[in-house]
């Protein structure tokens, strides 16, 4: 593994730092350190965090930066391997079965035929494991699935092969970039989170949020672009039941954007506070503290 | 990888593990893997930076967000020598000596009476001597009288209550065709078996939250509980237990014990507001804000033991039981008054505030009733 240089990063923290910039994407020191730690050990980046402070989006910087296919792998409860490495398409096997017995050719290459690419639909894991360093694979939302399916991930991450019993082991050529999110709505297992690197992502301070809106929203004045980051900071002190992370606060740039407003005055948050705040209850707290939320 | 090939360089090595095992020293649990990736991980960002060093430890030594403030307190002292800020000092978790006997705090309910005896109760060891009075009330057993009772909880035994999960599985009574064995059968040349193969979904047992009151009269209502959810932990069901008199704090952890007296002086310990008093609308409030918020509770059975004597804001416990209610698969309040009150639901403020949200009320206030609790849970749907 000491023959990667060519492959993995070859910039330090600033530089990885300024290159996601450019692109798009604010890392704070501790999130590129991680991230840089991950290109270059090979090792996958399991991310934890509030909800909407940027995990997914970082694979697909990590993707864009690298030059690398983004694929996706979605959890939730249940999810099995079917799902997440290949199925073997059935419908179309029965059919041919059908089709080789009434012509009576039903040989033992053509049954070995019905297991051939062909009929192999490629998931997720697989597509990875092909694409090898190809890739950049995002595990998305992990606690959602099951402890069964994190088990089976922990020998996939270790090994980077899977084996199908009709077609034989594939074996990834080089190493995807991987990153698991997690949003902890349950713990993860700690075998799986020992194969990997850890980074918790909390929320930028005012000053680096600014940085984001205007990074990522450059139709925004500085001068809004202040003042939504400043409410939405005071949103996230009051006792909401979700408070609102970096995504929502970038949707409220763009709906006050969308309606030509220049100003965070009263009537212009009441009427865009949908894009921030997404609970019923705490569009009421929110509703009777909107004088403090705004500065005033 | 470049070679190494001078002193300092071992010693920086040195260095590193030296900082690991003081990691381990102040409780977090790190592998000679993570050392392995700390060290490369300082090689390739290279230790002159100690900021590097800093994050680099960070993201391959920690694995869990509550370990965070720990390590860089760790590391603090570690490598920059600075004495900790003002707060509370990281706790180290101490393995506790297992197998020895417990003195079991049984705060009495009448403070007049309590004689000073520090007797260890061998619990669950112990040759019982004493006749479980299987209507007697627990209000009214004595500490022996109660070791007792344990000793019988301990023997309970819990159907848990089941769900369906998403994930199949081989039923010849199932409802739905298994077209990939379906596929394999028919592709097996020859195979011309008549019978088509069929699954269901799997069972699941529920995940069981106990929020458990330790104030006055109900500590030793919630010990039972304590002691049941002890003996179900065992069974390696999910159960997530908090206590709570005028705050919350979560047990679960401390359960994992080998000895239920560990456990349970462990979790006494923690919970330093036994017999205190009781702000229940707070405490679930704090609940679904911090934990329910996160998905503990979803899907799950939660029991809120308490005789409903509140003392906090009314309209506190009426939001969060109502947010419990969504956030949960049902909620059962174990109230050990409910027996003395004909229609089940004892006559208190916090009680008629909570029943309309609450599924069922039990009393569990001897151990037929707690064994009609117990045998309940598997059929609450």
């Amino acid at each position: 593994m000491s023959d990667t240089t060519d492959v993995a990063y070859s910039g330090g923290v600033p530089e990885l730092q300024d290159e996601l910039r450019d692109i798009g994407y604010l890392a704070d020191r501790g999130l590129a350190t991680a991230t840089l730690l991950a290109l270059r050990l090979e090792r996958p980046i399991l991310l934890e965090g509030e909800v909407g402070v940027g995990k997914t989006e970082l694979a697909k910087c990590l993707a864009r930066l690298e030059g690398r296919e983004l694929i996706r792998l979605q959890c939730y409860e249940g999810i099995d391997t079917h799902q997440a490495i290949y199925e073997w398409d059935y419908a179309r096997q029965l059919l041919q079965v059908r089709a080789l017995s009434e012509h009576d050719l039903s040989d033992a290459t053509t049954v070995g035929g019905l297991y051939s690419e062909e009929f192999l639909l490629e998931r997720p894991l697989l597509k990875a494991i092909r694409a090898g360093e190809r890739a950049v694979l995002l595990i998305d939302e992990i606690d959602r699935a099951d402890d069964e399916f994190e088990a089976f991930l922990l020998e996939l991450l270790s090994d980077f092969q899977v084996t199908v019993p009709e077609v034989g082991t594939i074996q990834a050529t080089g190493r995807p970039i991987v990153v698991l999110t997690s949003n902890r709505t349950r713990e993860l297992h700690d075998a799986l989170k020992r194969r990997c690197l850890y980074h918790w992502i909390g929320y930028p301070t005012v000053a680096e949020e600014i940085d984001i809106v205007k990074v990522r929203a450059p139709q925004a004045s500085e001068h809004l672009a202040g003042q939504v980051v400043r409410a939405v900071h005071r949103l996230r002190e009051l006792d909401l039941i979700k408070p609102p992370g970096v995504a929502e606060t970038l949707d409220w740039v763009d709906a006050l954007a969308i309606l030509d407003q220049t100003d965070l005055d009263a009537d212009a948050a009441r009427d865009t506070l949908g894009s921030v705040i997404k609970d019923r209850d705490d569009l009421e707290v929110v509703d009777r503290d909107l004088d403090h939320v705004l500065g005033g | 990888m470049q070679d190494h090939d001078d002193a300092p360089v071992e010693s920086t090595t040195d260095r590193l593990v030296e900082f690991a095992h003081a990691l381990r020293e102040h409780g977090l649990p790190v592998g000679t893997d993570d050392v392995l990736a700390f060290c490369e991980a300082a090689a390739t960002l290279g230790p002159r930076d100690p900021e590097d060093l800093f994050w680099a430890g960070r993201s391959t030594l920690v694995h869990r967000r509550d370990h965070l403030p720990v390590y860089d307190e760790v590391f603090r002292r570690f490598f920059l020598h600075l004495r900790p800020p003002k707060g509370p000092e990281p706790v180290p978790e101490q393995p506790v000596p297992q197998g020895t006997t417990g003195v079991l705090n049984v705060p009495d309910n009448e403070p007049g009476e309590q004689t000073d005896d520090e007797q260890p109760l061998l619990l669950g060891l112990q040759a019982s001597g004493v006749e479980v009075n299987r209507t007697k009330r627990f209000a009214e057993c004595t500490d022996a009288e109660l070791a007792a009772v344990r000793r019988t909880i301990n023997r309970i035994r819990l159907q848990p209550p089941m769900r369906r999960t998403r994930r199949m599985r081989t039923d010849p009574t199932g409802s739905r065709l298994d077209v990939r064995r379906m596929t394999r059968n028919e592709m097996r040349v020859g195979d011309r078996s008549p019978r088509l193969p069929f699954m269901d979904r799997k069972q699941r047992a529920r995940p069981l939250v106990l929020l458990l009151d330790v104030s006055g009269s109900m500590s030793d209502h919630s010990r039972n509980l304590l002691q049941f959810a002890y003996s179900m932990r065992r069974a390696a069901q999910k159960v997530e237990v908090f206590c709570f008199g005028t705050r919350l704090t979560r047990i679960t952890k401390l359960l994992d014990r080998r000895h239920p007296d560990a456990a349970m002086r462990r979790a006494a310990e923690e919970v330093n507001d036994w017999d205190g008093g009781t702000r229940i609308g707070a405490a679930l409030d704090e609940f679904v804000r911090t934990w329910g918020r996160r998905g503990i509770s979803r899907g799950a059975i939660v029991v809120i033991c308490s005789d409903g004597l509140d003392r906090g804001n009314p309209k506190q416990l009426a939001d969060a039981i109502e947010r419990l209610e969504r956030l949960s698969h049902r909620i059962i309040w174990v109230n050990p008054l409910a027996a003395d009150t004909p229609d089940g639901i004892p006559n208190t403020l916090a009680m008629a505030i909570a029943s309309p949200h609450v599924d069922r009320v039990e009393s569990a206030h001897d151990l037929d009733s707690l064994e009609a609790f117990a045998a309940g849970l598997a059929h609450v749907g």
